[in-house]
């Protein structure tokens, strides 16, 4: 355990210190973002951003276990970081809702989002191991956050968005965001398409059937088609009524996207769970 | 449509007086009054009946536009006043909801917000209704803690402190599930879960903000109780730019969010 000493002087040092550090970091992620532009997420596709992963996990799991000795431990673990991550979130939200094409792969955002996902990492090993009445609320909702942050940060190379307009010929080139052709493994082609009008002439809704891979599915909005586990085929735009006969269908590939959903569920349960306890802590500082 | 809101202002007249009259016998008996809870029980009755009459006229929920939502939120803050004062006996409760709750009917009656019956087909989704009533529910109980710190600010003591966390654990419990629910609907509608919308960013500050907010509460960090008042002030502030303000800047010109504009 640290001395009283040690603890007060940390204290003294922490907020200036901070100050300095994340204003260093703002500026080296703002020169880096100036000189080379968004961080390269493609370069960290799989398996890369596995090890990554574990790579970054083994290392905080390692600074947790020295927590007794290591002052980074105590800082990144104190509730000055906790802050801190919160306000870096705020700060992240506040700069790309103010942006007409905001990037969440600029540096400042990948930093930002590494920082506050170590720290969670740590307070959830550290809150895990607490007691208490909400013991299973904090784990729940800690983790649950991480495992969504972490499942969209670290599975972002790996997710494939790519648009296709499909009619009567089957086809099987896609195209990327930025207008790269991809080749897919299947052919897809447009067999029916109706449109039911609402009122005020707009479209109550829009209904297409299309054959993917030999197979007949209905797309419409809300309702994609699951080709496989990691898979989603949505309709998005279709050609003007009634002279229209294609319809445009989006391609989302995201392999991580049941982890996201489960860290989602478990902040849903947290959340409950919150409601109705009520404000309480745990036991020790955490 | 016309049966809806034609017969608005009377019934919202009615709301107002009930809700007022049990604010007022709530707010004059020292225990807890069930006339005072009967009253604004009514007011809340009526309040449902409209809404149900106006979605059974629409042929679909009333959600969609800024004065539906509002209607929501008049009936969310009504019933989260009642459900404060029934739980926790803050005999002041009900007048805060009900003042609020009258701000937002004056506005619809001032400024009627006249819509089409068509519900666009990214709003058909089973994550319509839960997602937006969760929201206004949150909105209320964040509402009233708003308020309770600002009051606490000007006085100076801490007699609220109690109240103004649990509102703020029980809103934010609410805006969170309600976030969530955003965001599986998105993944639905939209291909994913989170894409940095510039309604989603301002989500993603509302939200942060309040999460600093619940940090320094007495029940985590019993210390520093105005700087406490002041982030929830500013957090609510960030709701309201993220509930409306955002479809007035630039960025929200692309957005997916903007059904309303």
């Amino acid at each position: 355990m640290p001395c009283m000493r040690c603890m007060q002087k940390e204290r003294e040092y922490r907020y200036p210190v901070g100050a300095i550090v994340t204003a260093v970091v703002a500026i080296l992620t703002t020169t880096l973002q100036g000189v080379v532009g968004d961080f390269p997420v493609a370069l960290f596709s799989f398996p890369l951003n596995i090890i990554a992963m574990m790579l970054w996990l083994v290392s905080l799991t390692v600074i947790y276990r020295n927590r007794g000795t290591s002052r980074l431990c105590r800082v990144l673990m104190s509730r000055s970081a906790t802050w801190l991550s919160l306000l870096v979130m705020a700060t992240i939200g506040l700069v790309l809702g103010l942006q007409r094409m905001p990037s969440s792969a600029s540096w400042g955002v990948v930093v930002g989002l590494l920082y506050v996902m170590s720290h969670l990492y740590l307070i959830t090993l550290r809150g895990m191991c607490a007691t208490g009445a909400v013991r299973w609320r904090f784990t729940l909702l800690h983790l649950g956050l991480l495992i969504a942050l972490g499942a969209g940060f670290w599975g972002a190379p790996d997710r494939v968005q790519l648009r296709m307009a499909v009619d009567g010929r089957a086809n099987n080139v896609a195209y990327t965001m930025s207008g790269e052709a991809h080749t897919l493994d299947y052919y897809i082609s447009l067999k029916e398409f109706s449109v039911r009008p609402g009122g005020g002439g707009e479209h109550m809704q829009y209904e297409a059937t299309v054959t993917v891979d030999r197979e007949d599915v209905v797309l419409r909005v809300n309702h994609p088609y699951s080709r496989t586990w990691a898979e989603k085929i949505y309709i998005v735009n279709h050609g003007a009524q009634p002279a229209g006969n294609y319809v445009v269908v989006e391609i989302v590939i995201e392999p991580w996207q049941w982890l996201s959903a489960a860290g989602i569920v478990m902040l849903i349960v947290g959340a409950v769970l919150m409601f109705l306890r009520g404000p309480r802590r745990l036991n020790g500082d955490v | 449509m016309m049966l809806g809101w034609n017969i608005f202002p009377f019934m919202a007249a009615a709301v107002v007086l009930l809700a007022f009259a049990g604010a007022v016998v709530a707010f004059v008996r020292r225990e807890r009054s069930g006339g005072a809870m009967l009253l604004m029980a009514g007011a809340i009755a009526i309040m449902l009946t409209f809404i149900a009459m106006l979605w059974l006229t629409l042929q679909r929920p009333p959600l969609r536009t800024m004065g539906e939502t509002r209607l929501w939120y008049s009936l969310f803050l009504l019933v989260a006043g009642l459900f404060t004062y029934g739980r926790w006996r803050y005999r002041w409760i009900m007048l805060f909801a009900a003042i609020l709750a009258t701000v937002f009917i004056l506005i619809n009656i001032l400024k009627p917000e006249i819509h089409d019956q068509t519900l666009m087909p990214a709003l058909q989704s089973v994550w319509f209704v839960p997602h937006v009533s969760i929201y206004m529910f949150s909105y209320a109980l964040l509402g009233c803690g708003t308020l309770l710190s600002l009051v606490a600010l000007v006085r100076g003591n801490h007699d609220l402190d109690e109240a103004i966390e649990r509102l703020l654990y029980g809103g934010v419990a609410f805006l969170t599930v309600g976030m969530l629910t955003g965001a599986l609907w998105a993944k639905d509608a939209w291909g994913a879960y989170w894409s940095w919308d510039a309604k989603e960013s301002w989500a993603a500050v509302t939200w942060a903000l309040y999460l600093v907010a619940l940090h320094m509460s007495p029940a985590i960090t019993p210390r520093r109780p105005r700087t406490l008042y002041v982030v929830i002030i500013l957090a609510f502030l960030a709701l309201q730019m993220c509930w409306y303000g955002v479809n007035y800047l630039p960025s929200a010109a692309d957005s997916v969010h903007a059904y309303n504009q």
